[in-house]
């Protein structure tokens, strides 16, 4: 089955929000993967893996960090569409996701968000818009969310030099006279916040807070229940209108939770395992792990990542723990996120 | 008590944690008071030291240590500094308590155990309670303390630090047994605990060796157990250079069957990182031209380079790296109690000086 089959397939799948299309598409998409994404097909070999599965739970999944080390992609680098860029924080250069074509990646966001049952409002985006930022996964998912608001109704927030542009926020939050959403990271909300000096607006009911990310590299340390109480505080929003996202640029697709401590949720083309860094064998429920995610719209890049992140396994979804530097190792000698702080 | 009273009391304790201490000795630490303070008695009387005035020196009544976990051996150097002066010495322990810096205190005499005091909440009245201040942690707990710190107490911190080694020349490669002691003692987790080797000669064969010899060590002196987030750290090493290996990279990695206890990885890129710690070494080859810039990231974070073999020649070559440390590899956790701690004293810091200008 060649790209565009799978392609029309998984399109298919993520429109009907199916979950029991999901074992043959994966087993199928690690075949194809294996033929032409020749980086991961070594890889594979290397552990020793057949070329075929017989369960989507046999497929070898990737290191996070290989994107930074090869060209993880299913088709000829001429036949490019997109590519995605990671932050880069961890100090040894980015890693890109490269894209045959943007539309799984496009469905998945706009079916992820209908299923996650997000609303649709105005849009205040304290992201860089996508012309400023091609190559961020970010920016582009917010571009792709006019598509949820009415009238294609977005504010874009951050100035060209990639600052928050308060003025405009303040100006577009304080009376604002329908419910709005409002979309950033945990790192620009905190900023906001900041600027504020307290400052408080009372966002009207119905207005909601899109949240992703942590503060790596920033220096900042926070806990999600602080952040939230400032939501509270500044904005007037409760913890049932504060969305997080899990998702990040090495996947097409993104897991939601509202409030705290409830799961973060899988959609249907997608499955999330929680693994046992010492064994690799999944946890049993409520035990930590590191997540490992398989993700159908990953089509021309790897279908089973390794993330390094932490999380509780909930049945067959999980509540994010992340890369909390709290939870790595400790003694006296230098970790990775030391270095970075110091030299930031 | 006099010096000579507690040293006999301090010495016998630590005798009993040879292995986390090294020698101890009153002799090894009359020598010390020698050095840093210039007189085995300058804490007993005036002493003529120097030209000029006799010399008394006056330790801090009262010290406050600040001890991190995993790292029980520098609570203990920093509680036998207090109590070889004579001070009164206060411990914040980590909130999971440090058991072998309470089996010391327990191991010492009645007078000076009534010296010590531990806690695992830090008091409000212990820190304004103290003449100096002793922290040992993350620069963000550096930060914290000295924010609070008052211009009349003494302040001294040891922040995190990097380590390495390197085989300068090996041609049998007789080093890897001391490579692999100080790459698995204390599993890594001391700043003195080195994050690569770098070997001038067969960089990749030395890297094989230093399996065989990390399997080894692991025999007789197996890993701690590790918490989720470190097996994290140790599964995505391993699957990362898997990974580049598979690709073509100049990588080799050696594991442990079976389990996360060891890993070694080879890797042509002489550019320093940090080891996810708990015994994963790299081994990389010594950069024959500049390898100051191949260690450029970790230099303001030096503290030992371990080498091999240990000569003079050597030694300069690897202070001019930036250590404040060299040692001869195998003896990288073993520092001498007379140690210049991050490059400064650890005892006279800590005393004031009381002058008689007399006969």
């Amino acid at each position: 089955m060649n790209y565009v089959q799978l392609e029309t397939r998984i399109s298919v799948a993520i429109s009907a929000a199916d979950p029991a299309a999901f074992d043959d598409l994966a087993l199928e998409l690690y075949h194809f993967q294996r033929s032409f994404n020749l980086p991961y097909d070594q890889y594979c070999r290397s552990l020793g893996a057949a070329d075929s599965a017989t369960t989507w739970r046999e497929i070898p999944a990737v290191p996070q960090a290989a994107f930074k080390h090869a060209p993880l992609r299913a088709f000829p680098p001429t036949a490019e569409a997109a590519a995605f860029h990671t932050s880069g924080t961890t100090g040894e250069g980015y890693g890109v996701h490269h894209f045959y074509s943007l539309r799984l990646y496009n469905e998945a966001i706009l079916k992820g968000w209908d299923l996650a049952g997000l609303p649709s409002l105005p849009q205040v985006v304290l992201i860089p818009a996508p012309a400023s930022a091609p190559h961020s996964s970010l920016s582009h998912m917010m571009g792709a969310l006019k598509a949820r608001a009415p009238g294609g109704e977005q504010h874009w927030c951050v100035t060209s030099d990639g600052a928050l542009d308060i003025g405009r926020l303040t100006q577009l939050l304080r009376t604002p006279a329908r419910p709005v959403l409002l979309l950033g990271t945990a790192l620009a909300f905190l900023h906001l916040f900041d600027a504020m000096t307290g400052d408080h607006f009372d966002l009207p009911p119905g207005s909601v807070a899109f949240e992703t990310g942590g503060y790596k590299g920033s220096g900042r340390t926070l806990t999600k229940e602080t952040l939230y109480g400032m939501f509270r505080s500044r904005l007037g929003l409760q913890l049932h209108d504060v969305v997080n996202e899990y998702g990040m640029t090495e996947l097409s697709s993104q897991f939601y939770t509202r409030g705290l401590g409830a799961p973060h949720i899988s959609p249907p083309w997608v499955r999330a395992v929680v693994i046992d860094p010492a064994t690799h064998r999944e946890v049993p429920d409520g035990a930590t792990g590191i997540l490992r995610i398989y993700d159908l719209a990953n089509l021309g890049s790897v279908l089973a990542i390794q993330t390094r992140d932490l999380a509780v396994r909930r049945g067959d979804n999980f509540e994010l723990l992340g890369r909390d530097p709290s939870a790595l190792p400790r003694g006296c000698s230098r970790s990775a996120d030391e270095m970075l702080s110091a030299s930031s | 008590m006099t010096t000579a009273e507690r040293i006999g009391g301090i010495a016998e304790a630590c005798r009993k944690f040879e292995p986390l201490l090294g020698p101890a000795s009153a002799e090894i630490f009359l020598d010390w008071l020698r050095i840093e303070l210039g007189h085995e008695s300058a804490l007993d009387g005036f002493q003529s030291i120097s030209p000029g005035p006799s010399l008394r020196a006056i330790p801090p009544a009262v010290i406050l240590h600040i001890v991190s976990g995993n790292t029980p051996h520098a609570a203990l150097q920093s509680l036998v500094r207090g109590l070889l002066l004579g001070s009164y010495n206060l411990c914040k322990l980590p909130a999971a308590g440090l058991p072998e810096a309470e089996a010391f205190a327990a191991a010492l005499p009645a007078a000076l155990r009534a010296r010590v005091e531990f806690c695992k909440n830090l008091p409000d009245a212990w820190l304004p309670s103290a003449d100096a201040v002793i922290v040992f942690g993350s620069d963000e707990t550096i930060a914290h303390f000295r924010a609070l710190i008052s211009p009349r107490q003494i302040f001294l911190a040891y922040g995190h630090r990097i380590s390495l080694g390197i085989v300068f020349e090996d041609a049998d490669f007789q080093s890897v047994q001391a490579a692999a002691l100080d790459a698995s003692l204390f599993d890594q987790q001391g700043c003195l605990s080195p994050h690569c080797i770098y070997a001038a000669d067969r960089p990749e064969e030395y890297a094989a060796r230093l399996a065989v010899q990390m399997a080894r060590v692991q025999a007789t002196d197996p890993r701690s157990l590790l918490t989720v987030s470190e097996a994290a750290a140790i599964s995505e090493i391993r699957e990362t250079t898997r990974f580049r290996a598979a690709i073509g990279e100049p990588v080799r990695l050696w594991e442990s069957p079976g389990s996360n206890a060891w890993t070694v990885i080879f890797d042509a890129d002489p550019t320093f990182a940090i080891s996810p710690l708990n015994r994963v070494i790299f081994v990389r080859p010594l950069p024959e031209q500049d390898p100051a810039t191949a260690l450029a990231s970790a230099r303001p974070f030096l503290s030992t380079i371990g080498i091999w073999p240990n000569t003079r020649p050597f030694a300069e070559h690897a202070a001019a790296l930036g250590a404040s440390r060299i040692c001869a590899l195998g003896q990288m956790q073993r520092p001498p109690w007379t140690w210049r701690h991050d490059g400064r004293q650890t005892l006279a810091p800590l005393v004031t000086w009381r002058g008689w200008e007399g006969l």
